[in-house]
């Protein structure tokens, strides 16, 4: 499955990454009935991302932002338009390949880390390696070496109860990674975290992207996140109210100042 | 890149499931035991009954000879004073299985052949359960079908055409209650009642001709003496005189009276004004206060038999034959008896209703489990609503649903495993401690452990299925939940 492209010019498109498309959306929306009332989460988005980008999603609380996360992350589908993951169209996908899809493409990182309590941290990051079918030393092995990519190698046995904030995201980061995805979705990766430790957690996030060509999607409110990403997207009212290369924006910024 | 092909995600093998589920029970031990204790309870509280229902009905089948034979001479005298009442006869005839020997004695007391006897039980069968329906019925009910008419005298009553009619215009009102016959059979059976009065009447007057023999043949000896020698000559008195004596039975009621003899004698020393002095002096007590049960308490011991002895010499008592041995192993037999009692009276109501331990137990047991089930189903969706973040994270993670239902279903069944091991434990400890009270010596030599480990096993198995099963609807919950509940901050 090749994608076609597009006959013009993507919008913003990245200069620096290579310009395969890993996500695509078109015409997605998400239309909640609440009563009689009609509330529109998503109106008709197109949006595209490439491969090995780095790109930071802004917006307010209610403008669609989680909504838009769901959809791309595969964990919700829309009630119209399609969703492509890799040129795989999410819609059409059953249950057990939908947990294949979650378990091996897309990493998933959350605002409060969601590490499993009663597990150490070598249990958290070897949980999906489990799910895709590597157990036993293998698993050990490789969970010990994302453990060691994210400098938290001394402490695998704890749990996450005795870590603090900072490496329990680290820890977390160590899981999404676990069975090598293509894509790794951060909500709001750093708002938990004091201001040392966000920028900690954003350079691992950035060392990954560079080093290992991960498609890193993330929503923040973090302004530092700007200096780190490739592109940036705006959502308003359920619809991308922007989007921008970096350079763009950072004339912007200064101009404002 | 190359574009990834989709497929089927892997189910975790079983270990795996049981492994992570171990895990998460392990860390959330505290609220899991409040669980527990409610299986615990439920599970000791059917223990208890089960173990209880089962020691006692082992403890009455191990004693129901010793029973009978306590009986023994009563039933003898009984049988030889007088002319049994029809009921007895009625019931002796329709007993199942039959007892031979009793038939033999019935058929050659009445005077009828084999071929008559067929006929005659069938017709005693009938009457035996139409009599226990009205035995079993209350007064007001009772009164209503057949006025003041008891036993025998109701079929004496319904042969009148208004009687008759009061009876079935009584019996279309009381619509709950169901005779054991139709109303044609009980009819064709009161037209044959007279023959069958008839013929009872027969044996009863064989009885009475065989009594007034035996009397005759004892003159002025009392029965219960004479019954000393029922493996003697008196035996062979009895069997001419129609009655049926077994070798076994006639030894066996022999030693009885013997014993009897005995227990009278000693028993008739706490009339003694002397025999009571020195006994209230030996205990502290007042002389009024002395008690036949002291007495024998007393007497197991042989020294203190010995010394009962010469308190009765010294107060011109006959002491006959007695020993001080004779007299401890007495005592103990008093002692054996006693508890046979209270065994029989405790096993009266040991086997009915479902399982064997009653209507009532079974229902409150049923009603208990069901408590059970809900406050399973409670605590599990309590704890899926707590984790709701964690089961959407572990989806996230690529676990399937069938993972999350097994995870929540192995977890319950965990908790059942436990509370079903603590339950039996505590049950049968519970109902081994009450028994043991009331058997005591009896216990021992009838406990039944097969059952009993057995009665275990069932707890520990219904503690595991009640909780996986009241598990089912928390767990589909859980297995349904969206991912994106995951992202959901709270």
């Amino acid at each position: 499955m090749m994608s076609p492209r597009p006959s013009s010019p993507p919008p913003a498109a990245p200069e620096t990454v290579s310009e395969r498309v890993i996500i695509r959306t078109v015409g997605m929306q998400k239309i909640y009935h609440r009563g009689t009332e009609t509330i529109y989460a998503l109106r008709s988005v197109d949006v595209e991302i490439y491969t090995g980008e780095f790109i930071t999603v802004m917006g307010p609380s209610g403008s669609g932002k989680s909504t838009f996360f769901n959809m791309i992350g595969a964990l919700d589908s829309p009630s119209r338009g399609r969703v492509f993951i890799d040129e795989v169209d999410v819609a059409q996908l059953t249950a057990e390949e939908l947990a294949f899809l979650r378990c091996r493409k897309i990493g998933y990182i959350f605002q409060s880390y969601n590490l499993i309590q009663y597990m150490t941290a070598l249990e958290n990051v070897t949980t999906p390696m489990a799910f895709g079918g590597v157990s036993g030393d293998e698993a050990r092995k490789r969970g010990m070496a994302l453990l060691d990519l994210v400098g938290l190698k001394d402490r695998w046995f704890h749990r996450p109860i005795e870590m603090s904030g900072g490496q329990q995201q680290r820890v977390a980061i160590a899981r999404s990674l676990a069975n090598e995805p293509g894509i790794l979705l951060c909500d709001e990766p750093t708002a938990n975290l004091d201001h040392q430790t966000g920028d900690e957690i954003l350079a691992i996030l950035q060392r990954l992207n560079k080093e290992r060509g991960v498609t890193t999607i993330c929503a923040t409110h973090d302004h530092r996140m700007m200096n780190i990403c490739d592109r940036l997207m705006w959502i308003r009212d359920g619809g991308i109210e922007r989007i921008a290369r970096r350079d763009e924006v950072e004339v912007e910024v200064g101009h404002i100042e | 890149m190359k574009p990834i092909d989709v497929q089927n995600q892997p189910v975790l093998p079983p270990r795996r499931v049981l492994q992570i589920a171990l895990t998460g029970v392990k860390y959330r031990l505290f609220r899991s035991l409040v669980t527990v204790a409610v299986i615990v309870v439920a599970m000791a509280f059917l223990m208890n009954i089960l173990t209880e229902s089962l020691i006692k009905r082992a403890v009455a089948a191990s004693v129901r000879d010793q029973i009978a034979s306590l009986h023994r001479v009563d039933r003898w005298i009984a049988r030889l004073s007088m002319a049994r009442p029809y009921e007895e006869i009625l019931a002796r005839l329709a007993a199942e299985p039959p007892d031979p020997d009793d038939l033999r004695e019935l058929a050659r007391l009445g005077g009828c052949d084999d071929a008559a006897m067929i006929p005659l039980r069938r017709q005693a069968a009938e009457a035996h359960r139409i009599l226990q329906f009205f035995a079993t019925l209350d007064y007001g009910r009772r009164r209503v079908l057949v006025g003041p008419a008891e036993a025998v005298g109701i079929f004496d009553r319904l042969q009148d055409e208004r009687a008759w009619a009061q009876f079935t215009a009584g019996l279309a009102d009381m619509k709950t209650l169901r005779f054991p016959v139709s109303q044609e059979e009980f009819q064709a059976f009161l037209a044959d009642w007279g023959v069958l009065r008839q013929q009872l009447d027969e044996i009863r007057q064989g009885q009475t001709a065989a009594i007034a023999s035996i009397r005759s043949h004892l003159g002025q000896t009392p029965l219960v003496t004479a019954l000393r020698n029922a493996d003697g000559p008196f035996g062979d008195v009895l069997r001419a005189a129609g009655f049926m004596l077994s070798p076994e039975e006639a030894s066996g009621l022999a030693v009885e009276v013997a014993r009897l003899e005995h227990v009278l004698r000693i028993e008739g020393t706490i009339n003694n004004p002397g025999v009571r002095q020195e006994v209230a002096a030996l205990r502290d007590v007042l002389p009024g206060d002395v008690t036949m049960q002291m007495i024998w308490t007393l007497l197991r011991r042989q020294e203190r038999a010995a010394w009962f002895l010469e308190i009765m010499r010294a107060n011109h008592m006959d002491t006959g034959d007695l020993q001080a041995e004779t007299l401890t192993g007495l005592a103990r037999h008093q002692a054996h008896a006693r508890l046979l009692a209270v065994a029989e009276q405790q096993t009266q109501d040991a086997g009915g209703g479902l399982l064997g331990i009653g209507m009532r137990m079974t229902w409150l047991a049923l009603v208990s489990m069901l408590v059970c089930a809900v406050g399973i189903a409670n605590a599990m969706l309590m704890s899926v609503t707590e984790r709701f973040r964690e089961i959407a994270t572990l989806k996230c993670l690529g676990a399937l649903d069938a993972f999350i239902m097994a995870m929540f279903l192995i977890e319950a069944a965990l908790l059942g495993l436990a509370g079903g091991l603590g339950g039996a434990v505590a049950g049968f400890l519970l109902a081994g401690a009450r028994m043991a009270v009331t058997f005591r010596t009896l216990l021992a030599q009838a406990f039944p452990w097969g059952d009993v480990a057995a009665a275990g096993a069932i707890s520990i198995a219904l503690g595991m299925v009640l909780a996986a099963v009241s598990a089912v609807y928390p767990s589909l919950r859980a297995a349904r939940l969206a991912p994106m509940e995951a992202m959901r901050i709270e």
